[in-house]
């Protein structure tokens, strides 16, 4: 059984009194234990209402969502669900609850009650794994955007979780700050953390090994990057290729064709071997 | 005529105390005016605090070296200030959490307000702000600008610096956060203001292909100095220097290297993926061989995959 | 003006007091604080600087810092001063124009008050200063926790408290970003009458808070992504411990606090005779 299971899922928005929005509509799709899924489409296209949903934050109108075989609209179990579905944010000021970094990581930890010992060597192991140990006595606010989002990250690794959603987590960093992050995520992916990256630049999709693209709350693209880049569908999603696989399409069209691009590493493995 | 003529600024934070930081290291700096300038360089090199003292949001620490004139006035000179202000629009990084007020229409006439002009003439360069950045008067000028879509509020924010119908646009970072659509829009946007009301644009970038494609000037700061200045071209085909600094380079620029080092040679000028295609099918189709040493027609503004995904 | 005090501005050191018990901390800080009302002479003021002098030094804190925090509160300091220099008109008058009046006790007394005040904000800075927001809650909550009996949300609060206190840079920041840009737009904030002032204020207050209103309910969510409120047994990675240090600090402010009583109501002499021994004619 897949690990996540999202079943003929609505979720309904109440916007104001009277009025409200579907945010999502009918979704149905399934991620495996250890994938590194990039979920993507414009503004309003429902991707954070679905992250939202994963966690268990909101609950789906109607439809089931199914975590490792557990429902997320399960009561008793909502709060597992949140510990084993960790979840970073786009602002990274928006996020930290404590002053100084160590006792923002334990945050988390000292919620589910864990036992004084096990907290403290959660924090080491997480703060670790996000090369900010150094850092631990610090204040948060003098952290760069990149140190701050893989403190997040940190936050969230110390409840051990099985899978990883970033809600839009570099849409704020500067390119040194994203690359710091997604070195972070990746490694924890190899690890065998579930990621569920949100985002909407495509040269980030194009890291995943697979791309769920959403267009007005629904299910529109569904596949491995190259396939989705070749699907020809991006546009009608508001979305546009990124520039190497770009490049391949259009030259595609003039009759070379590269095989699959998604980044710059294949575009120019495609163009050596047409130069042979 | 120079639109900005800085000489010998430096600044410092916490001046006289241990943790004072360097943030201008006496920058010499002209500007002529109709020019499209790219400000490019890590978070703290000095982008922001060079860009205050533009429009004397921040004043040069000494004011007997340094000096800061904007379209020939001192930003020094108490009096001239306020025009000076004017004369420089502002568009900082998230602008639409500067919004205030409870209309659209009303948010927008506060710089023009500020002016002291009369009522006719606010109410008409707000609907022209309003047109030229695509929001149609009737629909939007009563809503409150809290409830519109992320792209319309960051719009509102830009139609009120323009509103002031300033000679110089700044811009910091205007793209950040916006989804591919939205960004492209406010590119082509960008390029539209320069045309119609303001010709001299600063825009600040973290994207290398989007500077490529829309500056006639780069100027790259590190740790408070200019360290790279030229055009585009210049700039980032002189790898020697973008390796020694640490600069991006243009995603073209880059495949180009990639390709190089696999033994496919390319002109070293290439900087956008328009030119990139160009060089590529030249050499795919063999009709008219390039080699290094050829410099390439100068393509006219190219996007980076903004057009048909095919 | 309150730019400078120094809430939530904990300085990072490795010394005894940063390490002390957060309870302990908040009892000896409120404790010196009820000291000083008790202080009558210079000479008791002496020993209070000594004390806070003492403290700065063992934890290891640049006396810059604390001087920040008075920094903060000179125009109050300022303003009181002034109004007991001129309000006093008992005692030997030693300038006297129109009706401004000042007399020797009203000089000395406001010598006394400012030199109370100083040392109140030093010593309550210093409790800023060496621990951290997150201590300094979890004290709160710990000294508070028999009203959670009767109740009262003890954890909320501490957890209210130690957020807001957390917030308070990142405003800042913000305050400072959004008065930049709409002075951009041509606002001016320091001209004109109080009337216009305050309504120039309208643009920066009304953004700031529709950020924070933003920014706390991010804040919810993040909150509830991890748990919080998952069990009523919440643990605590930082365990407070009553240590030898404690008991020495007690101890300490103890003596302080019993010096200052005995000195002003069983041998006041001893205070005035030493403040005559140095100051002189000057009394």
């Amino acid at each position: 059984m897949p690990f996540i299971q999202l079943k003929n899922v609505n979720y309904v928005y109440p916007v104001r009194e009277g009025a409200s929005l579907k945010a999502i509509k009918n979704l149905s799709l399934s991620i495996e234990a250890g994938e590194y899924v990039a979920l993507t489409g414009m503004n309003g296209s429902g991707k954070s209402t679905l992250a939202k949903l994963l966690n268990g934050l909101f609950k789906p109108t109607s439809g089931e969502i199914l975590m490792d075989g557990v429902s997320t609209a399960d009561e008793d179990k909502v709060f597992d669900i949140r510990r084993r579905v960790g979840m970073v944010f786009q602002n990274p000021d928006n996020q930290t609850v404590a002053t100084i970094i160590e006792d923002d990581v334990a945050f988390g930890p000292e919620n589910i009650g864990l036992p004084r010992d096990e907290i403290i060597s959660r924090v080491d192991e997480a703060l670790a794994a996000v090369g900010m140990s150094e850092y631990r006595k610090r204040q948060a606010s003098a952290l760069s955007g990149g140190q701050k989002q893989r403190v997040a990250i940190a936050g969230v690794l110390a409840m051990r979780p099985d899978v990883l959603i970033l809600d839009e987590a570099t849409a704020m960093l500067d390119p040194e700050g994203r690359d710091e992050v997604l070195s972070v995520v990746k490694r924890q992916n190899q690890n065998g953390v579930t990621v569920i990256n949100i985002t909407h630049s495509m040269q980030e999709a194009a890291m995943a090994d697979r791309i769920i693209v959403l267009r007005k709350g629904r299910l529109a693209i569904d596949g491995a990057p190259a396939q989705v880049f070749s699907s020809g569908a991006l546009r009608s999603c508001g979305l546009t290729l990124p520039p190497a696989a770009q490049l391949a399409a259009e030259l595609k069209a003039e009759g070379f064709d590269l095989g699959a691009v998604t980044d710059e590493a294949s575009l120019v493995e495609g163009l050596c071997k047409l130069f042979k | 005529m120079q639109a900005v003529q800085i000489k010998n600024l430096s600044y410092s934070y916490s001046k006289k105390t241990p943790n004072e930081k360097l943030a201008l290291d006496n920058i010499d700096l002209t500007i002529e005016e109709g020019s499209f300038v790219a400000i490019i360089g890590e978070t703290g090199s000095g982008k922001s605090t060079l860009l205050q003292h533009l429009n004397g949001l921040i004043k040069p620490q000494d004011k007997k070296r340094s000096c800061v004139v904007i379209n020939g006035m001192s930003a020094t000179d108490k009096k001239s200030l306020r025009r000076l202000r004017f004369e420089v629009g502002m568009v900082f990084q998230y602008p639409e959490y500067q919004l205030f007020a409870d209309t659209v229409e009303k948010d927008i006439a506060f710089g023009p307000k500020n002016m002291k002009l009369d009522p006719d003439e606010v109410s008409q360069r707000v609907k022209r702000a309003m047109s030229v950045v695509g929001l149609d008067y009737d629909e939007f000028a009563q809503r409150s600008p809290f409830d519109l879509s992320g792209g319309e509020k960051r719009r509102v924010a830009i139609a009120g610096v323009i509103a002031m119908q300033p000679k110089i646009l700044v811009l910091d970072e205007p793209v950040a956060g916006l989804d591919p659509t939205g960004r492209s829009e406010l590119l082509s946007l960008v390029k539209k203001l320069q045309k119609e009301i303001s010709p001299t644009v600063i825009l600040v970038s973290h994207n290398m292909d989007d500077v490529a494609a829309l500056a006639d000037r780069v100027i790259a700061l590190k740790d408070g100095k200019i360290v790279a200045d030229g055009t585009p071209k210049q700039v980032f085909s002189d790898r020697r220097l973008t390796k020694a600094i640490g600069l991006d380079v243009p995603t073209a620029a880059r495949i180009c290297d990639m390709l190089a080092e696999r033994g496919v040679s390319l002109p070293r000028d290439i900087i956008t993926m328009d030119e990139l295609k160009s060089a590529l099918l030249a050499l795919l189709s063999k009709d008219a061989p390039l080699n290094a040493d050829q410099p390439l027609p100068n393509i006219p503004i190219p996007n980076d995959g903004g057009a048909a995904d095919v | 003006m309150f730019k400078d005090v120094t809430f939530g501005q904990y300085y990072p050191a490795d010394s005894i007091v940063h390490k002390l018990d957060a309870r302990v901390k908040l009892l000896l800080t409120l404790l010196y604080v009820v000291g000083i009302f008790f202080v009558k002479s210079y000479f008791g003021f002496m020993l209070t600087a000594v004390l806070l002098v003492a403290i700065v030094l063992v934890a290891k804190l640049p006396m810059a810092s604390v001087l920040k925090s008075v920094r903060g509160i000179l125009l109050l300091v300022l303003i009181t001063a002034l109004i007991n220099l001129f309000m006093i008109k008992d005692g030997e008058v030693l300038v006297q124009w129109k009706i401004f009046v000042i007399t020797k006790t009203g000089v000395h007394t406001t010598i006394k008050m400012v030199l109370r005040l100083v040392l109140l904000i030093s010593g309550a800075s210093l409790l800023a200063l060496t621990t951290t927001p997150v201590e300094l809650a979890d004290g709160l909550e710990s000294l508070m926790s028999p009203l959670a009996l009767v109740k009262i949300p003890v954890r909320d609060i501490a957890m209210i408290m130690s957020i807001a206190l957390r917030f308070i840079p990142t405003l800042f920041e913000e305050t400072n970003k959004i008065v930049a840009a709409q002075k951009a737009r041509g606002a001016s904030f320091d001209s004109g009458s109080i009337f216009a002032r305050v309504k120039a204020l309208i643009p920066v207050l009304i953004p700031l808070f529709v950020n924070s209103f933003r920014r706390a309910d991010e804040l919810a969510f993040a909150m509830d992504a991890r748990c919080y409120n998952a069990t009523d047994k919440r643990t605590k990675m930082k365990k407070a411990t009553f240590k030898f240090s404690d008991f020495v600090a007690c101890l300490t402010v103890l003596s302080f606090f019993t010096l200052i009583l005995l000195e002003r109501y069983y041998f006041p002499k001893i205070g005035i005779n030493i403040d005559y021994m140095i100051f002189g004619g000057l009394l």
